[in-house]
Order: structure tokens, then sequence, then C-alpha cells
């Protein structure tokens, strides 16, 4: 107890003036802290959140085609426990890596607790917190059995294991629209956090190869190449995003004749997406500045063609000095999803908007946004905590302080 | 009749070796317009250590930096193993197959391993099976002295592990001409000798190699010739004893005069 005393003491109340500042933020945390929890507990009323939570989720996805969702997330957070387990189960050689650190038993601990609680206080039937808590349970158990059998997988197995992923994404796709025998569910009836996670995955995957492609263009010795990038990327970058969604809302209509046009659901896709990348190409742009003029000149003195070296040499370094900030710019885009519900898609917002335009729930607005910016929170975390995790991986200089 | 003659006048062995790099009067401009390279003609036979020495500024880097095209120049020519020299990308790529180059800043790749460095262009260019060149990567590791770091990454080595390391990478690629551009400038003294010591190692393997250095032991004592380079121009080009003791030119007088 006595060192705790004295580190507060050092840390907190060093000098009168520390100790002021201490407590005057201690009063303003104590304050706010207490007048959330009792905005919370007495005054909200969450039957808002409890009767419409199906909706927030899914949009107005027919009842009866929902199990393809069930099986996608039970898919999803199977893939995850792999993926995390078998990560884990292959330290880098210099590395002594654990199989069990002490931030993975805490996020086993929080995710169990989470998928126990949040469904129960949020009064769902017992039969769906059963099921939140199984798809829970196999996360837990495939992160499990991945790390105790991954060693024991063999290597070939393993390289081709990636290649699951897209495969997951497409299949994510058939079960979400249908085809391949499968009902066909209409885009328009897509909607809520599904909506809002598709729009986002799509631009972000497709951004990525999209602004590599710009970057290189902008830095290419081919003049048209190069103009054509700048021009792209300024332009896109001088252009708030609800002008170029309205704008791709209304031009692709008249681009394309009427039976092609994509439905509006992948019209918006499409404009995030290329939003995305004039900004995606920016960071890419300093990262590949970040890399020694030398180690394009060393791949090249040993034979490399100018592909294989950026492939090999320069790209995984420039990627590496970019991460943080396309991280952000996932982010970001993550967040801008929100203004698609202004060219009237029901994702996340456009559902909170018809929800509280319902008035059986009048003046429940402050509930309903909480909760949208708690689910908002949850994703971008998320991307946060993978995107430094990558960080640690991709870093040779953590691997020299560590090992 | 008069080609015994000729054959034991140039060479002890069996006629003159064979010409490993040719340039003849080439001139460079910078795109700023400054004039690098005045007309420098150097001939590399086979199993030749050529050392070229001058105050910094003189072209040294950038003429070496010819021989596997990392610099254009404007005019003459210069031919690499029987390659000559062109715009044409194929027979440059050709050429650094076959030409290894050592810098001064290592530039070794950060984010891969040792053994990977060492790896990656054999198996990528060469088309090499990746456990063979790996035995090779290996081996070439323990000749330079440093087995023990295969797994560990560049940044975890000293200057001198890192610059063998580099040495080691353009070994794997088994070039035919190894360029030094000053490979002990960047290196803290105690260091420098240990990568020297490579150096003379591979010398004494019978390894073509232009250096660039301002390591007068290593001239002496390796150097079958010595070149000064100056303002752009190849000054003087001799045998170590007489450039160091009794150069022809007041250029070489002077620039021993303030190095030594």
């Amino acid at each position: 107890m006595k060192p705790l005393l004295r580190r507060l003491r050092h840390d907190l109340f060093a000098t009168p003036a520390d100790g002021l500042i201490t407590l005057v933020l201690l009063g303003m945390i104590g304050a706010g802290g207490w007048a959330f929890l009792h905005w919370a507990f007495r005054q909200a009323r969450w039957a808002v959140i409890q009767a419409n939570s199906t909706l927030f989720a899914v949009g107005r996805y027919p009842i009866e085609q929902q199990w393809r969702l069930w099986l996608l997330t039970t898919l999803l957070a199977a893939a995850t426990g792999l993926i995390w387990g078998l990560l884990r189960s292959h330290p880098r050689p210099d590395r002594g890596g654990q199989l069990w650190p002490r931030n993975d038993r805490l996020a086993v601990a929080v995710l169990l607790a989470l998928s126990l609680v949040v469904p129960g206080a949020l009064g769902f039937a017992p039969a769906l917190v059963g099921r939140w808590l199984a798809i829970g349970l196999l996360l837990v158990l495939m992160r499990w059995l991945a790390g105790r059998f991954g060693p024991a997988l063999p290597p070939a197995l393993k390289r081709w294991l990636p290649v699951g992923l897209p495969i997951l994404y497409l299949l994510g796709m058939v079960l979400i629209g249908g085809g391949f025998g499968l009902v066909a569910v209409s885009s328009s009836e897509w909607g809520g956090l599904v909506l809002t996670l598709l729009e986002a995955t799509f631009a972000i995957l497709l951004c990525f190869p999209l602004g590599v492609l710009l970057a290189l263009g902008r830095r290419s010795d081919l003049p048209l190449l190069r103009w054509g990038s700048v021009l792209y990327i300024e332009f896109i970058r001088g252009a708030p995003l609800i002008t170029l969604l309205f704008l791709g809302q209304n031009m692709i209509g008249f681009l394309l004749p009427g039976g092609l046009a994509p439905e509006r659901v992948w019209r918006a896709a499409w404009v995030l997406t290329l939003f995305a990348a004039a900004y995606l190409a920016e960071a890419v742009r300093s990262g590949l500045s970040a890399v020694p003029r030398g180690q394009l000149e060393a791949a090249r003195s040993l034979g490399m063609s100018t592909i294989q070296a950026f492939i090999t040499v320069v790209m995984p370094q420039a990627l590496r000095v970019a991460l943080p900030s396309m991280v952000g710019q996932f982010i970001s885009l993550l967040q801008d999803t929100t203004l698609l519900s202004l060219i009237g898609l029901m994702e996340l917002l456009g559902t909170a908007r018809t929800v509280m335009a319902n008035p059986a729930f009048l003046g429940r607005n402050a509930e309903v946004y909480f909760t949208l910016a708690v689910l908002f929170w949850c994703c971008c975390a998320a991307l946060g905590l993978g995107s430094r995790a990558l960080e640690r991986r991709l870093d040779p200089a953590s691997l020299a302080r560590s090992g | 009749m008069t080609q015994p003659s000729t054959s034991t006048l140039s060479s002890a062995a069996a006629g003159p070796a064979e010409l490993m790099i040719e340039a003849r009067g080439v001139e460079k401009w910078y795109p700023n317009g400054f004039h690098a390279l005045r007309g420098c003609d150097l001939e590399v036979r086979k199993g030749e250590v050529v050392v070229i020495m001058g105050p910094s500024g003189s072209g040294k880097s950038t003429f070496i930096r010819t021989f596997n095209a990392l610099e254009d120049f404007q005019q003459g020519s210069i031919t690499v193993d029987g390659i000559t020299l062109s715009n044409d990308l194929r027979r440059i790529d050709a050429i650094r197959r076959e030409v290894g180059m050592v810098f001064q800043q290592f530039n070794l790749f950060p984010h891969l391993t040792v053994l990977d460095n060492l790896t990656l262009a054999p198996v990528l260019v060469r088309r090499r099976p990746k456990a063979e060149v790996e035995r090779q990567a290996r081996a070439l590791l323990e000749r330079v002295g440093i087995s023990e770091q295969a797994d560990k990454y560049p940044g975890q080595l000293s200057g001198g592990q890192q610059q063998r390391v580099a040495i080691a990478r353009s070994l794997c690629m088994e070039p035919r001409i190894m360029l030094f551009d000053e490979p002990t400038s960047a290196l803290d003294p105690e260091m420098v000798r240990e990568v020297l010591q490579v150096m003379r190692g591979l010398a004494a393997d019978g390894m073509t190699m232009v250096v660039v250095t301002h390591e007068v032991g290593f001239a002496r004592e390796v150097a079958h010739r010595v070149v000064l380079m100056a303002g752009g121009e190849v000054v003087e080009e001799a045998s170590p004893d007489t450039f160091f003791t009794s150069p022809s030119q007041p250029r070489t007088r002077q620039f021993l005069n303030q190095i030594l």
C-alpha cells in the first residue's frame, strides 16, 4: 500500500500546482461521470434500443432469410479465432513468442463477458442470448485450437490459408445478396450495421490496390500517367465526399444505359472507394518517399527488374511507414459511411433516423445516437487494435528491442 | 610467328587475361549542367584489382556507378563482360546480374533477415531453388565471419557486420565483377579492418574488383593498379609502387600530400 500511496503522491500531488490541477480534474471527471450515470440509469429509456435492435443490426432484411446473416457472423467469428490463434502459434524466428500473452487472456475474458452481458442487458430473448454466447465461445475455441494445433499443420496448407479470406468475403456477399440457389435479397432491403460494414469493407479492400497504383502513377516517369494521377488525386481531395456521393447517384445514371447502372448501394460503394483511394494514395506516397533511394539501387544492382524491386523491397517498407495513416484513412472511411444516409441508404444512421421518426419513440434521440456512437467506437477500436498489432509485427526494430 | 613472344610479354600465364570492363571517353553531364565525367578511360582485366582514389567530388563514385548503369552517360562507350552498355533494359539487367556492387551506406534490406537479404535476388532473378541458395548463403556468411547472425535483422548488426552481409549478398549472385563504392567510409575505425579483411580474401581468390576507397594500406597491398581521378578526369594510372612513391603527375603528388 505504501508504494502505491507514494506513487500517487509523486504522480499527482508533486507540487501545490499539480495538486490543484489534479483536484480540479478529478472534480470535473467526477461531475461528468455522475451526470452520465444519472442520465443512463435514471432518465434514459432504453426501450427504443431493445425494440429496434434487429433493425439496427440488419435493417429490413427479410426475417425468414436472417439465418444467412447468423451463418455469416458465425463464419467470421470462426475465421477471426483461427487467424488470431495461428498468428500467436507462429512467432517470428527471433522472438520467443508466447501462446497466451496477458493481453490475449484479457481479450478473451472481455469477449466472453460482452457476449454474455450485452445481449442479456438489451433484453434479448434467451434463444438470442444463447446464440451470441455460442458465437463468442466458438471464437475462443477456434483461437485455442489454432494455437494448440497450428504448429502441427503442414506448411503448404498454411501458405494457402490466406486465399480463404477473399473466398470468405465473396461467400459473405452471396449469403447477404443471394444467388447460387439462395433466394435473392435485393440491395434495397439491406440495412443497419450490415450495410455499414459491407460498404466500409468493400471500399477499404478496393481502395487499397487503387491507392497504391495512384501513388506509383504519381511518381511515374511517364508524364501522362503522372499528370493523370495528380489531377485525379487533387480533384477528389478538393471535393467534399457528400457532393461526390450526390454526383455519383445522378451522373452514373446518365453515363450508363438504364439497365447497366449499378444499384444505389453499389454506386455509393464505388464512390466511397474512389474517394478513399485518392487519400490512400497520398499516405502511400509519403511511405514511398520515406524509403531511401539506396534501397532501389541495391535491388537493381542485384539484377532485379524495377517491378521485382518494388514488390519485394520498396513496397513492404513504404507500406509499413504508411500503415498508421492508412488505418487512419480506413477509420474515417468507416465513419464517412454515415453520409450515405443523406442519399437515402438505410445504413446505421439512416436506420436510426427512421427509428427516431417513429412517434412511439419520440424524444429518444440521445439514446439512439449514444448507441450509434458506441457501435462505431467498437468498430474503429477493433481497426486500431488490429493495426497496432500489425505494426508491431512488421517492425524489425521492435523485434530488436525484444530479442 | 610473333604470337608466342607477345603472350610471354603480356602475362606470365597463357595470354592476356580477358577484358572485363572497358570504358572509352566517358562523358557525363548532370541534368543541372555539371560536367561530372570528362572523357574517362579505364580497362580492367579478369582477376585484376583496380583502386580508384581522388578528392571528394572528383567523379570516382559516378564513374564506377556507370559500370552497372546506376548512372547514365552521354558520350563514350562502356563494355562490361562483353556486353556494351546501351539503353536496352534487358542488357542492363543482364550486366547487373554479373556485376555486384557494395555501397557506402550498405543498403541492406531492413525488413528482411540477413539470410533473406542474401537469398532474395538469386531466387527471384536467377530462379534457383530456395534450399540450394540458402545453403550457399550460409556458406558465404561463414566465409565473411557472421554465420551466427543469419536469422537477425540488419538493424541488429554493427556497421562492420552489415557491410560484410552486403558483400555476401552481392557474392550470392555469383558475380564476375565486384564494384566497391567507398565500402569503409561510413564505418567506425575499429570496423574498417574486418571489412578490408573480407575484401583481401576476395582479391586473393581472384575476383575482378574495382574499389573506390581512401584506404592507402589496402591500395598498396592489394591493388594491381591505382587510378587517381580529379575534376572528373582520370589523372594518373600506375602500379601501387609507382603511384605512392614516384607519381608522374603533380595533381597526384598534391593529393598524396593531403592524405598521407
